[in-house]
């Protein structure tokens, strides 16, 4: 924001300066002011918020699609008791739950730890953000071919690398079995993703006063005392919101598991979102693909509570400025 | 004494690990383009190459007069720049409205941008679906840039009027003295004076069009309207998955990007970090 002002210079800093308006100007200025919003509130509101609301009257009917555009039929609840008491539909809940716990668990430890050796990193932490920052700009489509291909059975490198080093000696199809496919699902999604947190935790990192770390060490707290009792706590706020953003993500995959298993091995990798998705465009059924996508949102927002709450962060009011 | 050769070797270890890191992440990366670089025969050979050996550009010709990759490279263009003009446009207008011009309940309309970036995409896909097919929109440009806008404005109406908030009042009533109507003071007096939000509103509504699959995939499925993510998703036939010929392009919508990002990467990490972190 250094850019000098060039009409008055020396009154740059009474930016709160209140204004005093007489109420005719006032009103022409509020009518410009919902002029101005209008574009953007109106897209939005059509393009989120209608879809968001009309999504839930979806889900309560069943839909057919003739030549004169969409019919519906009222089933109720239908549609969730029909999803809520089919196995992969439960699976499919189970395994995005504990897809994105783990994940995002292993992304914060890791995002930290990178964050905590980048923030004593004098020399080249400009590079390293720019390293930082490749993974997190790539297409999950590319990203999710590239790992198929690292991981491919035949002439994957993975294979290539680890039987070179002797810790396998015959090639491993990763992503031919359960639970060596979402493990090996989630390692690509934790390369994606933890330069992201670790950006956003270095962040947090560099607010905290150095004075605090100086006390600490003259009161004798040794290293893991300072992060515990130092670090951590200030830190708290930043990791909230890193984790919150985390988890909005990771609980709506689609991407990754469209293209690097597709879903598969039989269902094994098969996210809510992709459930979802297939429900409503390959078996053309909107109502219940509808209900899975209300009951993926309705998880969404009540995770993001639990961890607004766990991290007792502040959001809202003061956020506002 | 003792202190300086404390911090000599946690810069040492600061800077091991950080090559360990920095190795990691690039490694993935040297493959994905390392791959693209090799002859049909060297991308099934077991074990592979660890450098492209003879250095082969038959990939990329294949990409391109083959599979034709510059529709979908137009066509992501095509999207992203137009999400990102009206993105620019509207939020920057948004975000002078709700920060700067007496709007009553723009407090209201603040948080309820906050909520709306919480929900997925799956959840309203259903219903876009319908409506665009209502409509006549699928396999349209229309189709997409106008989610784009929609999903990108929340974030750019915070970034910029967190920008505009800050600038001097005084500049303004001085424009409004002297007649200038509002647009105007926006366009003349307030926008040259933000132009850091300008940029990351712009680098993260691109990066996030650009990158953009599930709406791509469902709106626009047809080849002639296809982006790139959705192009390389649905390269080749059932049984073979053409490795060069997807690598080839994914270099070739990887570059564009990756130089975009780091040339704005104070801009990008701001943007990351506004929101997360306060002051």
């Amino acid at each position: 924001m250094g850019t000098p002002n060039p009409l008055e210079p020396e009154l740059t800093n009474h930016a709160s300066r209140p204004e005093k308006k007489s109420p005719g100007i006032r009103r022409r200025l509020a009518r410009q002011g919902w002029a101005f919003a209008l574009p953007a509130l109106t897209i939005i509101a059509a393009i989120t918020i209608f879809p968001i609301l009309y999504s839930i009257i979806v889900s309560l009917n069943h839909i057919t699609f003739t030549s004169q555009g969409y019919h519906f039929h009222w089933v109720g609840l239908h549609n969730y008791s029909v999803i809520f008491s089919n196995p992969l539909y439960r699976y499919s809940l189970f395994f995005t739950v504990i897809y994105t716990v783990v994940t995002v668990f292993i992304e914060l430890v890791a995002g930290l730890l990178i964050a905590l050796v980048l923030d004593k990193l004098i020399a080249g932490r400009g590079l390293m953000l720019a390293v930082l920052l490749l993974p997190w700009s790539l297409i999950t489509v590319i990203s999710a071919e590239m790992w198929n291909y690292i991981y491919n059975g035949v002439y994957g490198v993975l294979n290539a690398l680890l039987i070179g080093i002797g810790i396998l000696h015959t090639p491993v199809v990763w992503l031919g079995r359960p639970l060596i496919a979402i493990v090996s699902m989630m390692f690509a999604d934790i390369w994606k993703t933890t330069p992201f947190v670790a950006i956003i935790l270095l962040a947090g990192l560099q607010m905290i006063p150095h004075e605090l770390y100086e006390a600490a060490e003259i009161d004798g707290a040794n290293g893991s005392a300072r992060f515990w009792r130092i670090t951590f706590p200030l830190l708290r706020p930043t990791i909230a919101l890193s984790v919150l953003f985390r988890v909005l993500q990771a609980f709506g995959i689609f991407d990754l598991p469209f293209v690097l298993t597709q879903g598969g091995p039989g269902h094994a990798t098969e996210s809510l979102a992709l459930l979802g998705w297939q429900v409503m465009f390959q078996d053309l059924n909107m109502g219940r693909g509808a209900a899975i996508a209300a009951s993926t949102t309705l998880i969404v927002l009540f995770a993001s509570l639990l961890v607004l709450r766990a991290f007792r962060a502040q959001v809202g009011e003061e956020d506002l400025g | 004494m003792n202190v300086r050769r404390r911090t000599q070797r946690v810069q040492m270890m600061a800077t091991l690990w950080s090559i360990v890191i920095a190795l990691f992440m690039l490694a993935p990366l040297y493959w994905l383009i390392a791959t693209s670089l090799k002859s049909p025969a060297a991308i099934g050979a077991f074990p592979p190459q660890a450098v492209p050996n003879p250095v082969s550009l038959h990939n990329y010709a294949r990409a391109f007069a083959y599979y034709h990759f510059q529709i979908y490279m137009r066509n992501s263009v095509i999207v992203s720049v137009g999400a990102t003009i009206l993105v620019l446009a509207f939020g920057s207008m948004a975000g002078y409205s709700l920060g700067r011009l007496p709007v009553r309940g723009k407090h209201g309309i603040m948080v309820a941008l906050l909520m709306i970036s919480v929900f997925p995409e799956i959840a309203v896909i259903s219903p876009l679906f319908m409506l665009m097919r209502t409509l006549g929109w699928l396999n349209s440009y229309q189709a997409l840039i106008i989610p784009y806008t929609a999903f990108n404005l929340p974030f750019a109406i915070w970034i910029l009027r967190n920008y505009f908030l800050v600038i001097p009042r005084e500049m303004e009533e001085v424009a409004r003295i002297d007649g200038a109507s509002a647009l105007r003071t926006l366009v003349q007096i307030i926008l040259p004076q933000a132009t850091p939000g300008l940029f990351t509103a712009g680098v993260f509504t691109f990066t996030a069009a650009w990158t953009e699959f599930l709406m791509a995939l469902t709106f626009n499925s047809s080849p002639a309207f296809r982006t790139i993510p959705v192009g390389i998703a649905l390269f080749g036939a059932q049984f073979v998955v053409p490795y060069g010929t997807i690598f080839a392009a994914s270099t070739v919508a990887v570059v564009p990007i990756a130089i975009l990002v780091l040339v704005f990467r104070r801009s990008v990490v701001s943007g990351l970090t506004q929101g997360a972190v306060k002051g």
